[in-house]
């Protein structure tokens, strides 16, 4: 092929930008440590960095309103614990003072400490996280029980996402447990039947009652095992949560993210391509017959 | 003419002269050696005829210069223009696409972004609906979202009207263009009646031609009175002969007011619109990326505004408020998806009040009912009307455009090769060696002082001649 000077100016220059092109490139990767800067670079993996970063997104989030939802439960737990030691503690006196050689002054005063156990366990399932009432199903702007029991939270059972898609249950259904609703006992009535049977000396009155603290007792016990099952559900979903973040995560960075190795060689590569591209040119200027002639 | 000493002395003056026009020549092509578009010219040196002398059979009369011709290869010259439109119509497409920004994927405020962001902050009011922070939480993310859209929407538009510009200034190229094609036509032709082709109208006018092509993607086509035609993809004429047809660019209201073109014809026929994506070169780079990639993203992002802004009204106004009142639309939008991004914003009331927000399903609401709360989260994993989930949906509008820059990209490279080849092949053919010219000038300075060597001996040859005859 015929070469003429223009030829070799323009193809010299042709190079030098090509290579300085490459090098700034390849320096652009080892700074910002990414392979896919605008969707064009990359497409596919421009794809991907949306798609895995709004799922990791949604996963953090997720995390963290369970954990939230778990200390509620995990508070409810240790309520309905204490409740369970006071109903413990009321069905010992019903017992005891079922017998009759106790006398009216004893069992008087047996009808003052449980009113007293009715009135803890009613501050029990009034308590809070946070502000938030846990045992009045939604209603949780204002205490669920009055001071003698009345319950006016609702029949709802809370829910959260613990994965994309999947609801959990996050409370317990405290009229169920504590008023009876769907075929149990009103816990506070029953208390307040042996407190009356303690103060009027009634012997009947008070052995009677033991089946009722006993089934109130089986209650509680219920809500307990409900409230295992949610923190354990709650647990489990955090673990595959987090897995799911981690192989996420892992998507996103073998998408997005440059071999800093790959690009650090790349850039010395494209660094002393340039110097010799650019030695070379400033040599073959030199060579021409203009040199020789005179 | 015969073989004298006088003939002699008249022939090789006229040799002088040929091997002085080659030196001119040669010195030319060096002065245009970096002229681009320049075809080196060669000095046609040929013998002149023999004249019988003295009965002996034929003696030449020297050397004289037929013509000078030009260095071109038609076959290259030929795929030129296409060459170089192609690559022109791609490297603009390329960098049109490549400027737009707004739909990078880890860009901070963008889209995918503020939607994960919105959907978060809907998550994290569901675990606790009563709780008024949690409410502003989603409420300052619905504005970042709207805000989002509004910014997307316009960074696409400014792309759009700043090719508009760009398209208005090569309007003005293009007609310069080819009137100048136009007239080059006419001066080669005058040229020509008077006699011989003139090399540098010549030249000028390939790199017309060229530049038009480039320009416009027209392709040539010589007549049969040796003028060059172009004609825009599909046909018409632009330039004939010597007459240029013109461009014009008017507000096009079917598109939101972006330029369209219309053609003056070449052959005076009424103007007529025309589609600039169906032009090639610079011009159908820009139509094509304007009304291309750019406005399937302007249209998939309105759509996604508008189709998801609805879904969350439409769950919202389901539900009820802290009130206890059936949910108000969170999001403003228009009537249709046309500009829904530039357009979208929280509805005022509810900005104002985050109690407006309808976490509940029944009515009076209890403060912890999320039952709707859970339902806006759901939207995230629903179709939209456009056919995916709102997730889904922006992936596909961000992958699709940067498979059309991508493309754009690739084929931006690849035609610029294939100019780049045809132009060393060009270069190879039609360039000026420095050194081959050096030569040339040598190799005509050399035999100049050889002829005026002869022109010296036949002189004195005369003067021994004139001495004889004594005074």
């Amino acid at each position: 092929m015929r070469v003429t000077s223009k030829m070799s100016f323009d193809l010299a220059q042709a190079q030098m930008m090509a290579a300085r092109d490459r090098a700034v490139q390849a320096q652009q990767q080892v700074t910002t440590g990414m392979r896919v800067d605008h969707p064009g670079d990359d497409p596919a993996a421009a794809g991907v960095m949306v798609s895995q970063g709004i799922a990791i997104q949604r996963l953090d989030t997720i995390d963290k309103t369970t954990s939230s939802a778990q200390g509620e439960v995990q508070t409810a737990d240790g309520a309905l614990q204490s409740v369970s030691t006071l109903l413990a503690q009321a069905q010992q006196l019903a017992v005891q003072l079922g017998n009759d050689t106790y006398s009216a002054a004893e069992r008087s005063a047996g009808s003052q400490e449980i009113n007293g156990i009715s009135s803890q366990i009613v501050q029990l399932m009034n308590t809070q996280v946070a502000g938030r009432y846990i045992f009045g199903g939604n209603s949780d702007s204002s205490p669920p029980f009055d001071a003698s029991g009345g319950y006016s939270g609702d029949a709802a059972v809370r829910q959260i996402e613990i994965a994309p898609g999947l609801l959990q249950a996050s409370s317990i259904r405290a009229d169920v447990t504590m008023k009876g609703v769907g075929g149990g006992v009103d816990v506070f009535a029953t208390l307040s039947t042996l407190s009356t049977a303690l103060a009027n000396n009634d012997g009947a009155g008070i052995r009677s009652a033991v089946t009722g603290i006993s089934q109130s007792t089986d209650q509680v016990a219920s809500a307990l095992t409900a409230t295992g099952g949610i923190l354990s559900a709650f647990d489990s979903a955090q673990q595959i949560g987090s897995v799911a973040k981690d192989s996420a995560q892992k998507v996103l960075s073998a998408q997005s993210e440059a071999d800093i190795f790959q690009a650090t060689s790349n850039l010395t590569l494209a660094q002393q391509s340039l110097q010799a591209s650019l030695a070379v040119t400033a040599q073959s200027f030199n060579v021409t017959l203009l040199n020789y002639l005179k | 003419m015969g073989a004298d000493l006088f003939s002699l002395l008249v022939q090789s003056g006229n040799s002088l002269g040929a091997q002085s026009a080659a030196m001119s020549v040669a010195g030319n092509n060096v002065a245009n050696a970096n002229t681009p578009g320049y075809s080196r010219q060669i000095a046609n040196l040929a013998a002149n005829p023999a004249v019988s002398a003295l009965g002996a059979g034929g003696v030449g009369t020297g050397v004289s210069l037929v013509n000078i011709t030009q260095a071109r290869d038609q076959f290259v010259e030929r795929q030129m223009p296409n060459a170089l439109a192609a690559q022109s119509r791609s490297q603009t497409e390329s960098d049109a696409l490549s400027a737009l920004t707004a739909l990078n994927p880890d860009l901070s405020g963008g889209l995918p972004t503020e939607i994960g962001a919105f959907y978060s902050s809907l998550q994290t009011w569901s675990q606790n609906p009563g709780d008024p922070s949690l409410r502003q939480n989603v409420l300052g993310s619905a504005q970042a979202l709207a805000t989002s859209f509004n910014q997307t929407a316009s960074a696409i538009s400014s792309a759009r009207t700043g090719l508009d510009a760009a398209i208005q200034g090569k309007v003005t190229e293009v007609n310069a263009a080819a009137n100048a094609l136009a007239d080059l036509n006419k001066q080669i032709q005058i040229s020509k009646s008077a006699g011989g082709e003139s090399n540098d109208l010549l030249d000028a006018r390939q790199t017309a031609v060229d530049n038009l092509a480039t320009l416009t993607g027209a392709t040539p086509y010589t007549d049969g009175a040796g003028n060059i035609s172009m004609a825009l993809p599909g046909g018409t004429a632009l330039v004939v002969g010597g007459s240029a047809g013109q461009f014009s660019a008017v507000p096009d209201p079917s598109n939101d007011g972006l330029l369209k073109l219309q053609l003056n014809r070449a052959d005076g026929s009424p103007p007529t619109d025309w589609n600039g994506s169906s032009l090639g070169g610079t011009m159908g780079g820009l139509f094509g990326a304007r009304d291309g990639a750019l406005k399937t993203a302007a249209d998939s992002v309105d759509s996604l505004a508008f189709d998801m802004g609805t879904a969350l009204n439409t769950v919202q106004q389901n539900g009820f408020d802290m009130d206890g009142n059936a949910g108000v639309a969170i999001f403003q939008l228009g009537a249709t998806s046309s500009g829904a991004a530039a357009q979208i914003s929280v509805n005022p009331a509810v900005a104002a009040n985050g109690r407006l927000l309808a976490a509940a399903t029944t009515t009076p609401a209890a403060s912890g009912d999320n039952t709707n709360a859970l339902a806006m989260i759901g939207t995230q994993s629903q179709a939209l009307p456009s056919g995916s989930n709102p997730v889904a949906t922006i992936q596909t509008i961000v992958t699709a455009f940067g498979t059309s820059s991508a493309q754009a990209q690739a084929l931006a490279s690849h035609d610029g090769a294939m100019a780049s080849n045809l132009q060393t092949l060009r270069d190879s053919t039609s360039g000026v060696s420095i050194d081959e010219e050096m030569v040339n000038l040598t190799k005509a300075q050399k035999a100049y002082e050889a002829i005026a060597k002869v022109i010296a001996t036949a002189s004195q040859m005369m003067d021994t001649l004139m001495s004889i005859a004594g005074t």
